[in-house]
């Protein structure tokens, strides 16, 4: 018990990055510091989405209250979470399960195979408990203190808070250790990744479709008593899978104190049983799936002439350094998934509610309606403008450049490859997918509303010197700050804060411009001519601070 | 050759010295061996001299090329083989050597030729066309040597070449090595392993804490050795007293 103890601590320490954070600090104090600021940061980034759930919350407490059903709000959190978790719980345990670098480094340990399975189980619990914390605690919170709840309804609610991971986590362990220990996907890792990011992201869009298409309006009472009530709605069809979750939700909501504690003893011990299955098949299993993870497929066959011809034609050095990136960008599953692939679905996700309801005139009319005046040309210019800026800001390709070489940085510095030349095929490989960026989100528009020829033109010159400055403030950015310290691909892309950085440039240097748009030019030619200059200044003063000062600290940093 | 004038190199805001006013001239024509025990400052040095870290104080010069003033002419003097051989594992090897041979300007018949050659050298013919994620340590090794040589560089610098390679590919590499002084160019190597040093160095120095504590042929070398009997009680003794 001892060894896996300590197993856990040490993954967690390791995880959770603890140790760096606190050599850091012994250097400097700063270090706490940066990591509250951090946490201040994060959580001022995401107050407005969680201001917006609680109001719905709220809302729905009150419409229901009247009618004594405002617990179905407790159970509806706790279904939603559970079903979250079951699904993001696969990757999360495929990736840190069989994909981590150190998974076959413990083999080697005299470990069994539940201690080390059981200590991953436990390190993902503890990343369930941040990622489920937004979503539960307002519903607990609300609950608790709208209905003047007891303390038994506080201590409930904080076992169940930390009961709640353990069913569904269990059960997409279950198929998950069975499936690597039969079929060896770890020979596609790669591959895989990006398909089990694609599957998520398709059920991310599916949820969206689902609820555009059905009117989703959780302010409506009808539609939110019938989600609740109705024996095929949505919510009876997902707590089928998770049954238990009604008896946590019971626990929280019963007047009567026995049953409420039968309720939480129920939910408990399924949680616990589930648990202990999981492991005990993983104690079975996970070690002779974990053999032969780390295996990747090679055709070791000899190449012919014609394979030396077709590939040693050689190029531009700068050329072949932009292919280099653009390879990786592909190639790096959590590059093409935080950067590519956000490029692409972005403008597909801002599109759906627009298509899905195409048939609805009330919501195609006004549209149609404002794009026939000049003023509401100028308008729909703004607005795609506007969210090719966004996406420009926001797709990481270059404010994670240089962050993206980590341990790799000190070959662009070693090769004789001028820095500016550098910088210009980084600059290359952001533009290009700005450049689908563009096309994809005017792509949407012209199928959704009747468009001329002159504005979609004017619409496509503007968006492609839009992208430009916001391109190059995002290598600045990586180029004064980059993150080249990182043991896993994905820090260097997802918890990198020059993509916020990025984005924030995108927001106020668009906003700037956009409003002034909005608030003085009415015809859409001088929109146009304006926000073309607007941008070209940018693009301008923005490459002269790339080629100086970027050049110089570009120089300064060291691999 | 190269040149290293009086270079310096401190972190922690001069709390650590990590390499300590250290000169050195590796010359035309030999093989220098650059030895010490873990951490005494041979990366830092290398990483110098290749533009990878910026020299506090002193000058680098490659053939001349001041490596802070003229870099890029600099770079492409030398070919670099690093200590830690696990790059671009999304590249394919022939990927990776196209790259190489790009951004140091080889022309396409004389890669084709060279490429050839090396990789069927370093028996690397049939895994050329796989990802390096899927190659051995020795073998990503081997791809970063063949990379490092594309260019027919006069000066080869390279950071423990041998580490992880097999007997045969480090012989063949020990005698290019040998060749490519021998036609009157540079190699600068670090290795931790004595008996090569000792076997194929025209001369080698001894780092510890950041200085050079021993330079000279191996002539100069083995009147030491008289002392001490053997290369490795010689640097023991060196690294101890330090």
């Amino acid at each position: 018990m001892n060894r896996f103890l300590t197993l856990v601590k040490t993954l967690m320490i390791n995880s959770f990055g603890i140790s760096a954070i606190r050599a850091k600090a012994k250097k400097s104090n700063l270090a706490y510091l940066k990591v509250l600021g951090l946490g201040t940061a994060i959580a001022a980034a995401v107050s407005p989405s969680l201001w917006l759930y609680s109001k719905i919350i709220i809302e729905g407490f009150d419409l229901l209250a009247p009618i004594n059903q405002q617990g179905a709000i407790l159970i509806l959190s706790i279904v939603m979470v559970s079903t979250m978790i079951f699904f993001f719980g696969i990757f999360y345990i495929i990736n840190f399960f069989y994909f981590a670098a150190d998974a076959q480094n413990l083999l080697a340990l005299p470990l069994s195979g539940w201690q080390v399975m059981g200590a991953r189980f436990s390190v993902v619990i503890a990343y369930e408990y941040l990622t489920q914390l937004p979503f539960l605690l307002p519903p607990l919170l609300i609950y608790g203190i709208k209905s003047e709840a007891d303390l038994t309804y506080w201590l409930y609610a904080l076992i169940g808070f930390l009961l709640i991971p353990l069913l569904p986590l269990s059960l997409a362990t279950l198929p998950t250790v069975i499936v690597m220990r039969f079929a060896n996907l770890g020979r596609r890792k790669d591959l895989f990744k990006i398909l089990g990011g694609l599957m998520v992201i398709s059920i991310a869009i599916g949820y969206q479709f689902l609820f555009q298409k059905s009117g989703f309006n959780a302010t409506d009472p009808v539609f939110l008593q019938n989600l609740l009530t109705d024996q095929d709605s949505l919510v009876n069809l997902i707590s089928r899978f998770f049954p238990s979750a009604k008896y946590l939700g019971l626990a929280l909501i019963s007047a009567d104190k026995i049953a409420s504690l039968i309720n939480l003893l129920i939910f408990a011990g399924v949680s616990l049983l589930a648990v202990a299955l999981a492991w005990l098949v993983g104690d079975k299993l996970y070690f002779k799936g974990l053999v032969g993870s780390s295996e990747t497929t090679a055709r070791r066959k000899m190449l012919t002439s014609s394979d030396y011809e077709r590939l040693g034609q050689g190029s531009p050095a700068l050329i072949s350094y932009f292919r280099k990136e653009m390879r990786l960008l592909i190639r790096v599953p959590s590059y093409f998934m935080n950067c590519v692939l956000t490029n692409l679905l972005i403008p597909v996700l801002l599109i759906i509610p627009f298509l899905v309801q195409s048939h609805n005139e009330e919501v195609v009319m006004p549209w149609v309606e404002l794009i026939s005046q000049p003023q509401g040309q100028t308008i729909l210019m703004v607005v795609i403008v506007g969210a090719v800026i966004f996406l420009a800001g926001s797709n990481a390709i270059t404010a994670t450049s240089l962050s993206r070489e980590g341990q790799e940085f000190f070959i662009s510095k070693y090769i004789p490859l001028s820095y500016k030349r550098q910088i210009m095929a980084k600059l290359l490989s952001g533009y290009v997918f700005g450049f689908i960026g563009v096309v994809l989100l005017l792509l949407g528009a012209v199928i959704l509303m009747p468009l001329d020829i002159a504005l979609i033109g004017m619409i496509l010159a503007v968006s492609l010197v839009a992208i430009v400055p916001i391109v190059q403030a995002g290598l600045l950015i990586d180029i004064f700050r980059p993150k080249l310290d990182w043991d896993n691909e994905q820090k260097a892309v997802k918890q990198n804060l020059n993509v916020l950085f990025s984005i924030l440039f995108s927001i106020l240097l668009g906003g700037a411009v956009l409003y002034t748009v909005l608030r003085f030019i009415h015809s859409p030619t001088l929109a146009a001519i304006f926000m073309v200059c607007c941008f070209s200044l940018a693009a301008v003063v923005l490459y002269y601070l790339l080629m100086t000062k970027g050049i110089e600290q570009y120089r300064k940093l060291e691999g | 050759m190269i040149e290293i004038i009086g270079v310096s190199k401190s972190y922690n805001r001069g709390a650590v010295k990590a390499v300590d006013n250290v000169n050195l001239t590796v010359r035309n024509g030999e093989i220098f061996g650059f030895l010490g025990p873990n951490g005494a400052g041979k990366t830092t040095l290398i990483k110098m001299i290749t533009g990878i870290l910026n020299a506090d104080a002193g000058t680098i010069k490659i053939n001349g090329k001041d490596i802070r003033e003229n870099p890029i002419e600099a770079k492409m003097q030398f070919g670099f083989v690093p200590d830690d051989p696990n790059i671009f594992a999304r590249l394919t090897g022939l990927e990776y050597l196209n790259f190489m041979a790009d951004v140091y300007m080889v022309p396409p018949q004389t890669r084709l030729d060279l490429m050839q050659t090396l990789l069927k050298r370093f028996e690397m013919g049939a895994a050329a066309g796989d990802l390096i994620q899927s190659y051995s340590h020795g073998m990503k090794q081997k791809i970063l040597v063949i990379g490092a040589l594309l260019h027919n560089p006069s000066v080869w610098i390279l950071d423990e070449p041998m580490t992880g390679l097999d007997p045969r590919s480090s012989f063949d590499l020990k005698e290019m090595m040998r060749e490519h002084a021998d036609s009157g160019k540079t190699v600068f190597f670090s290795t931790h392993v004595l008996d090569v040093a000792e076997k194929i160095c025209d001369r080698l120095a001894i780092i510890n804490r950041g200085r050079v504590i021993l330079s000279g042929s191996m002539q100069e070398i083995h009147e030491h050795l008289k002392e001490h009997h053997s290369l490795e009680n010689l640097f023991l003794e060196l690294t101890q007293n330090e």
